[in-house]
């Protein structure tokens, strides 16, 4: 156990310098006794909490998993028998019963048009947005940043009957335009404030040194800045997918068609369709788990860089 | 699939050319301001941030001020707004039954939750500021209901808040056979939604703040710790006087986030039904006034009423940061 706990102690500079702190104080029975108790005692509470996340967690994909007769058996059992794998697609079909051409090809297809056609409209405009505040001594400049952060404070709904009649006045409404074209100009001012912290970390020199190679700002900005900024751009993907894939007040708002439904619309429209005796909760599961599996595989694959991007706002803002 | 082209076509074709026009304006702004003879820097920073200022006008200046205007009109989109002066708020404070329990669940929905996820959150990051190993894979596992859409984690909670088969109760039977008492009824009971509300809130949020907590704490010069362990500082004064001094500008950060996040639930709200007395949250109010029955005006003057309590909110907390918040910078 010595052994191990030096060792552990030596791995990294922060580690090594408690350790001559700790050499410092007087090494008794007593205090090791202490010191291994309170080890005990960090992982035992870590781990009584990560139950409290995780078993919502199971819960979900067990219930997604059980017959319908399965679903009130008490005591609960975690693991269904027999396992229902055709609750997943049969929660489709189900769907596609009440919605005869929303299968789930076509939800899947509504969700990525909608996610990835935003995403990449935000990535660019508010990309470009913060390297104009970071790089760049204009007049206003500082005025306009602080305007843009009060933005943050107002809350949607203020604003979304005014932006709903603007659309309508366009005859947009019943299309996927909101969603989609308003974000070229309506990117979120935490996405461009957070981007802009991060460029300020990266000296001018790499750029200087491509603009006396004679590169105009449109090169140096795409070759030279876009990848030095790679990890930010690809933790704010992740939160700019995530939002629009989960996003229930703008198709709430501007779609009626139901064929038209992301995921989101397309679980409250078969929640609503279900009578309250019967509220099919294997199928429901299902679907949320389809809905978030991807959210969590993007979010496993990219999460070094999702929680210092996350991080970044709180800590160095 | 040819429906579906049909919808998805004339959008992409509208997208991109807004993308280009918005491109081309960029590229124009930038060098015509040169040409008339503007400092490069200005007309490049000008026509970098161009996006955001025609997007602040047309997306929040021009819906802020009009929606402001709106709030004092009856306005059924039909027919122009008509002007009625003060009449939408005086309804709001009188005669509208809905108002106050929508206030008033909304408000408290608020008050519990954000402390009370900032006091988990804060647990949490400090047992894994204590050198824990495999810290990314608690990080990780924390982090994961964050990542969960609001609407599957509310669809989730009301099955384990069903009364009669969900998780919740069946955690409880002992508890109930103890006291010899029914069973709770949760989202159902009107007196219960609220705490139902704030327990699936807390899940959702705790672990995505204690996160934050935790680089905040990471942060901390461990020289700051040294000092006053050689001064004689226990454990408890060390937290006191090192590790939350040094912590408020993160837990500004997320109380601050918190208290604007918590007074705009929505989402959570469609897809849990809840008994009509214990009140809707005021998004979910506005959004009915709205678009169900189409009082765009009356809407309105809800929506500015949120935003002057998210307003006072936040300054007081701003306010009262003066008192708390250190920050390092203004130390000399």
């Amino acid at each position: 156990m010595k052994v191990r706990e030096d060792e552990a102690m030596a791995a990294t500079p922060a580690v090594a310098r408690e350790k001559t702190m700790r050499s410092a104080r007087v090494r008794t029975p007593g205090f090791r006794i202490r010191h291994s108790l309170e080890r005990f005692l960090t992982y035992a509470l870590l781990i009584f909490f990560s139950f409290f996340v995780l078993i919502p967690f199971a819960y979900m994909i067990s219930t997604s998993l059980k017959t319908e007769e399965q679903l009130f058996i008490w005591p609960i059992r975690w693991i269904p028998d027999p396992i229902a794998w055709s609750n997943y697609p049969q929660a489709f079909v189900e769907l596609n019963r009440i919605a005869p051409n929303l299968t789930f090809w076509r939800i899947l297809a509504n969700t990525l048009f909608i996610t990835l056609l935003a995403m990449t409209a935000e990535l660019i405009a508010v990309s470009m947005v913060a390297y104009g505040f970071a790089r760049f001594q204009f007049p206003l400049r500082n005025t306009l940043f602080i305007i843009l952060l009060s933005t943050m404070m107002l809350p949607g709904i203020v604003t979304l009957i005014p932006t709903f009649l603007i659309w309508r006045n366009l005859q947009l409404i019943n299309t996927y335009d909101p969603l989609v074209t308003g974000i070229w100009l309506g990117g979120g001012a935490w996405a461009v404030f957070l981007l802009r912290q991060f460029l300020l970390t990266i000296p001018r020199d790499f750029e200087e040194a491509a603009y006396i190679d004679g590169a105009n700002v449109l090169q140096v900005f795409v070759i030279i800045m876009l990848p030095l900024i790679k990890p930010a751009l690809l933790a704010l993907a992740v939160l700019i997918f995530q939002g629009n894939w989960n996003n229930f007040m703008g198709p709430l708002i501007y779609l009626n068609s139901v064929d038209q439904f992301p995921m989101v619309m397309a679980l409250k429209f078969f929640q609503e369709s279900l009578s309250k005796e019967a509220p099919k909760w294997h199928y429901m599961m299902a679907m949320s788990t389809v809905m978030a599996a991807p959210l969590l595989l993007l979010y496993f694959m990219a999460q070094r860089y999702f929680i210092e991007g996350l991080t970044i706002g709180g800590v160095k803002g | 699939m040819e429906a579906a082209i049909q919808s998805y076509w004339p959008t992409l074709v509208r997208w991109s050319l807004v993308g280009g026009t918005l491109g081309a304006m960029m590229y124009l702004l930038n060098t015509g301001l040169q040409r008339v003879g503007v400092k490069r820097d200005v007309a490049r920073g000008y026509a970098f941030v161009l996006p955001w200022i025609i997007g602040f006008l047309v997306f929040s200046l021009y819906p802020f001020v009009y929606s402001f205007y709106l709030s004092f009109t009856e306005y059924n989109i039909f027919q122009p707004p008509r002007w009625i002066g003060l009449d939408n708020y005086v309804r709001m404070f009188t005669s509208d039954r809905n108002f106050w329990p929508s206030l008033r669940l909304t408000l408290l929905y608020a008050f519990f939750n954000v402390p009370l996820g900032m006091i988990g959150a804060l647990g949490v990051a400090l047992l894994l500021n204590r050198n824990v190993r495999a810290i990314g894979f608690w990080r990780t596992l924390y982090y994961l209901p964050a990542v969960l859409p609001a609407a599957a984690v509310a669809l989730l909670w009301r099955w384990m808040f069903s009364p009669s088969s969900g998780l919740i109760n069946f955690f409880l039977q002992p508890f109930y056979a103890l006291f010899n008492m029914e069973p709770l009824a949760w989202f159902t009971d009107p007196n219960l939604v609220l705490p139902a509300y704030v327990i699936m809130g807390m899940w959702g949020v705790f672990g995505a703040n204690a996160v934050i907590l935790l680089a905040g704490l990471k942060n901390i010069p461990r020289e700051l710790y040294e000092a006053a362990q050689i001064d004689g500082a226990g454990a408890w004064a060390q937290f006191r006087s090192v590790t939350i001094p040094m912590l408020s500008p993160t837990l500004f950060y997320t109380l601050v986030t918190g208290i604007i996040g918590a007074l705009q639930i929505f989402t959570q709200a469609f897809f849990i039904t809840t008994p009509q007395r214990a009140g809707q949250f005021l998004n979910v109010l506005i959004y009915q006034e709205a678009f169900a029955f189409r009082h765009m005006g009356y809407a309105s003057a809800l929506a500015w009423f949120l935003l002057m309590v998210i307003l006072v909110l936040t300054l007081l907390v701003i306010r009262s940061s003066a008192l708390w918040v250190y920050y390092e910078s203004e130390r000399g």
